[in-house]
């Protein structure tokens, strides 16, 4: 039976054996569960928001349905938490057990595969797919946290290359600003641009999911191989759906974390036959134009001067009463979004 | 019976299956299934003989089949329904 591992000391015996399994334990978790034989722990797995982590099963109990009793569990608990789509890094060669359990594949490389639960993605293609339009199409993934002069320049001179260019809007709500808002002032935007077209990125690229140290500070060195399997992702399911082989993407002189996803894109995509074109960012001042840019002028609470930053449509809106509460909440911290 | 919030049942052994419900304008019906291709046209028979039988017309139902059985399918879908039917 499968038993929730709340006390200390259940706490204890889960990291131990979670560690003897060659996995690393890590204290960010909503639910630890695990499976007993006799006083012994024979299971464990964790589940972290909508996605499963820290799965580990003695060897000796490999062959029985442990993993679905764990899994079972972990997934009444993340549906009952709200959560629609439940999410599985692995092992490329475990990825098979979990296919056994109705997951799907999503991505697999050399060292990781991901998998969900539920058929979400082939969900996401079907609600796009009024989007596909035929020919040689680009493609280009921004947050856009808010849209700027800078993302403008990228998206004209991406439009100009393909016949239509789809134009991702990052659906993470861990920016200052939100998603719905961020959409819209893309939207506007580059409204007079008939072959963009605009849509959200779902949980599939450069989410939570695919990409999680995206929303962190300092990289660290499992972000390679999340970067690895989000652009696998996108080269070998989203890419052919909208019929993209070109990428495109603004030089990175500022942040760390985004020149490493760029590097990543030069090694993975054109694996998949998928061209990179990187664009010199635009300036003023000597200075690329940047959302944080944008952002830092706000914490200073310096609304002059903005419009040389970011198009009337979003000056419009950072001047107005509704942006009021996220001004504010960026006045009083400024983290990397 | 009318499914008035999200409720599912079921497990992820073999020979078992995972319902889950959910309210929804209209009736839909989503299958995944290690036997799919053998036996989805059943499996949806089923589903949609109990969903009658429970005057359901409208809903979203997922199943997640690991080859269940006929008897077992009825189970877990009537168990489904009754938890999403409760006040």
């Amino acid at each position: 039976m499968v038993t929730g591992l709340l006390s200390s000391a259940d706490r204890r015996k889960a990291r131990a054996f979670i560690e003897a399994q060659g996995l690393r334990f890590e204290s960010t978790f909503d639910d630890l569960v695990g499976i007993h034989e006799g006083r012994s722990l024979v299971a464990v797995g964790a589940r972290d928001g909508n996605v499963l982590k820290m799965l580990a099963i003695e060897p000796s109990h490999q062959s029985g349905g442990l993993l679905g009793e764990l899994v079972t569990e972990l997934i009444r608990l993340g549906t009952a938490a709200g959560h629609e789509a439940l999410f599985v890094y692995t092992k490329p060669e475990h990825a098979g057990s979990f296919e056994q359990l109705n997951f799907s594949l999503l991505a697999s490389h050399g060292r990781a595969a991901l998998l969900e639960y539920g058929g979400h993605l082939t969900r996401y293609l079907e609600a796009n797919r009024h989007l596909v339009r035929r020919g040689s199409n680009g493609a280009v993934i921004m947050n856009c946290n808010p849209f700027t002069r800078g993302h403008r320049y990228l998206v004209e001179e991406s439009a100009q290359r393909v016949d239509t260019l789809y134009l991702f809007v990052v659906r993470e709500d861990r920016s200052s600003f939100p998603f719905e808002v961020r959409l819209r002032l893309v939207r506007e935007g580059t409204r007079d641009l008939p072959n963009v077209l605009v849509l959200g990125t779902s949980y599939y690229a450069v989410s939570a999911i695919t990409f999680p140290a995206y929303f962190l500070k300092q990289p660290d060195q499992a972000a390679e191989i999340q970067m690895e399997l989000d652009l696998t992702l996108f080269a070998q399911r989203i890419a052919p759906f909208f019929h993209v082989t070109r990428r495109f993407v603004g030089t990175e002189p500022l942040c760390a974390t985004t020149r490493a996803y760029n590097q990543a894109m030069r090694r993975v995509l054109p694996r998949f036959g998928i061209d990179l074109v990187e664009l010199e960012r635009k300036e003023i001042a000597g200075e690329p134009i940047s959302a944080s840019r944008v952002r830092v002028a706000l914490a200073a609470g310096e609304l002059s001067g903005l419009e040389t930053l970011v198009p009337e449509s979003t000056l419009a809106y950072l001047r107005s009463d509704e942006s009021r509460a996220v001004r504010e909440r960026i006045r009083s911290s400024e983290g990397r979004h | 019976m009318t499914i008035r919030k999200k409720a599912q049942a079921g497990t992820m052994q073999s020979s078992d299956l995972m319902v889950f419900v959910e309210p929804a304008p209209e009736l839909t019906i989503e299958i995944e299934s290690t036997v799919k291709l053998q036996f989805e046209h059943l499996i949806r028979q089923r589903i949609a003989a109990v969903l009658h039988e429970q005057g359901v017309t409208a809903g979203k139902i997922r199943v997640s089949d690991r080859g269940a059985l006929d008897y077992a399918i009825q189970a877990r879908l009537e168990t489904a329904l009754q938890r999403a039917a409760a006040e």
